[in-house]
């Protein structure tokens, strides 16, 4: 190698061979926790969304199915006629029974447990009507009728999934300050192994930013195999961690998926990482370098 | 003449430890030649880690070049260490690099592009008799080849100033006589030479000023000077002349 442009022999340093592994592993850590973090916001947003201008409305089983059937359309037609509604939309039972079906099984909708019916309706928040104002109007169609304001049980999981997603971007950051640590200590241990030289180069004239260079683009190849290698560990789990949210079965929950964005902000950490560990050898490198002449 | 090195006053201890070097006081003019002397432990190095700025003086002034270094800042310091070259005791050389490497490493630190550096770099080991070696790294290496390899990283730069010491420490008389003859050769291309040893036979022999140190204290003869032998060899080193049989 006659033209080799590295003065210092960093890649054979013992210091070097784990840190990609450490690497790889934090990496795996904030992978899974950015895509936690993303997916909770997905599910926050949806309740969000959900809460701000929805409500559902029960109406007690009656005698038959025509008798539900009657009901139902004498309530919607009332609805219609109510200053703040702007939509309504009737939960078939198919739809109730899937919904139910996790905790009654096939039995839900049969004769021994009748089914109610469901509204679901959209109002204008601006509007004076309130959750209250509803159940007296509706009550006085077909007595007994409830009405759940969405915003209110919603708000409280929604401020939950907030906190979550807090803890999930606490977990990142001490990630991050854990490599940072992690890096700054190899660098310093690969200083000391290579402290001859380090001041043979200083001898001959180098500049310390020339030195902090070297150390700097190993750790950035560094950062990049390990932070590759660990979104490669973390694909498979983050797949098998969608699969088993599809298949809960449960209706509470709304539809997380690992979209487009999700593998955008995991894959984002490649580079992120590799940054953090060049800057952060770097600014160490300097740093010690001053303690010298 | 201009002094290219001036010491006064110059004191130097290593953290709480007792002075190793006291009221150093002298220059250098720009193109002498001087033998540094003195019994092990006399001081000799640190004074000439002082010279190559591996360390700074705990009191008295420094200059270099005519700037006071005291004055000279972290940034401004590689400047000055690129018009000196050094040849350590040991070598020094970096174990991982070949030779062309290893003697590369001044003009690669000094951003000299890649095409100069082959040039200037094949030629000076050519001159060190080492062109067969340029791919060899240095522990595959004799301690003579490692010696010129150093050689040539010290001077590869055309340094003001060039420190050896104790470059002929491990060699027989014969290789002595070639180095220091090649040093002598540098002195009369300008380069301002100190050496470093305790070998007082090669001092006397080449007849140059002396700086005498012993205890840490610098005792310069009187009418110091240059006492040039009379029969000193005729020396003529030409960029070959280290060539085959006859190196180093």
């Amino acid at each position: 190698m006659r033209f080799n442009r590295s003065n210092l022999a960093l890649k054979k340093d013992d210091t070097n061979r784990f840190l990609p592994w450490i690497i790889a592993f934090m990496t795996l850590l904030a992978a899974l926790s950015i895509a936690g973090l993303l997916m909770l916001k997905q599910i926050s947003q949806v309740f969000e969304y959900n809460s701000q201008d929805s409500i559902t409305i029960q109406i007690p089983a009656g005698e038959s199915s025509d008798d539900d059937e009657q009901r139902t359309s004498k309530m919607l037609v009332a609805l219609k006629k109510v200053d703040g509604v702007v939509e309504t939309t009737r939960v078939s039972n198919a739809e109730i029974k899937k919904l139910l079906e996790p905790w009654l099984g096939q039995t839900a909708g049969s004769e021994t447990i009748p089914l109610p019916q469901i509204i679901d309706i959209k109002i204008d928040r601006t509007s004076d009507l309130t959750a209250e104002k509803l159940t007296r109007i509706l009550g006085e169609i077909v007595p007994g009728t409830m009405v759940d304001d969405h915003s209110q049980w919603l708000a409280n999981l929604v401020n939950t999934l907030k906190s979550a997603e807090l803890i999930a971007l606490c977990i990142v950051f001490l990630i991050a300050l854990a490599t940072i640590g992690t890096v700054i200590f190899t660098t310093r241990t690969g200083m000391g192994i290579h402290w001859q030289t380090l001041e043979v180069l200083h001898f001959v004239g180098a500049h310390d930013e020339f030195i902090a260079r070297q150390f700097a683009t190993r750790a950035f190849i560094v950062g990049l195999q390990g932070s590759a290698g660990g979104i490669l560990l973390a694909t498979p789990i983050l797949y098998a961690f969608e699969y088993i949210l599809k298949n809960l079965g449960s209706g509470l929950l709304p539809k997380a998926s690992l979209n487009s964005s999700i593998w955008i902000g995991v894959s984002c950490i490649v580079p992120v990482v590799a940054i953090i560990a060049m800057m952060t050898a770097r600014s160490t490198v300097i740093k010690t370098l001053k303690k010298m002449v | 003449m201009t002094e290219v090195v001036r010491f006064e006053n110059v004191g130097l201890r290593y953290g709480l430890g007792p002075e190793v070097l006291q009221d150093i006081t002298f220059g250098l003019e720009a193109g002498s030649f001087h033998f540094l002397i003195g019994p092990s432990g006399a001081g000799k190095s640190s004074l000439l880690r002082l010279l190559y700025l591996a360390h700074r003086q705990t009191r008295g002034l420094i200059s270099l070049f005519g700037q006071d270094t005291a004055d000279l800042s972290r940034e401004k310091l590689p400047n000055i260490r690129r018009r000196i070259g050094v040849m350590f005791q040991d070598f020094r050389l970096l174990p991982h690099l070949s030779a062309f490497d290893n003697v590369a490493l001044p003009l690669r630190v000094a951003g000299i592009r890649e095409s100069e550096i082959k040039r200037h770099v094949e030629e000076l080991l050519v001159w060190v008799a080492l062109e067969n070696h340029m791919d060899v790294r240095p522990p595959t290496m004799s301690g003579g080849q490692q010696q010129r390899v150093a050689i040539a990283r010290a001077v590869i730069s055309r340094p003001k100033i060039l420190y050896a010491d104790e470059p002929t420490g491990n060699v027989d008389d014969r290789i002595a006589a070639r180095l220091m003859h090649l040093f002598e050769e540098l002195n009369k291309l300008g380069t301002t030479v100190v050496i470093a040893t305790h070998n007082e036979s090669i001092v006397n022999e080449f007849g140059r000023p002396v700086l005498r140190i012993d205890a840490g204290k610098l005792k310069i003869p009187p009418q110091e000077g240059p006492h040039i032998r009379k029969n000193e060899p005729k020396i003529n080193i030409r960029p070959n002349s280290l060539n085959q049989k006859e190196t180093i």
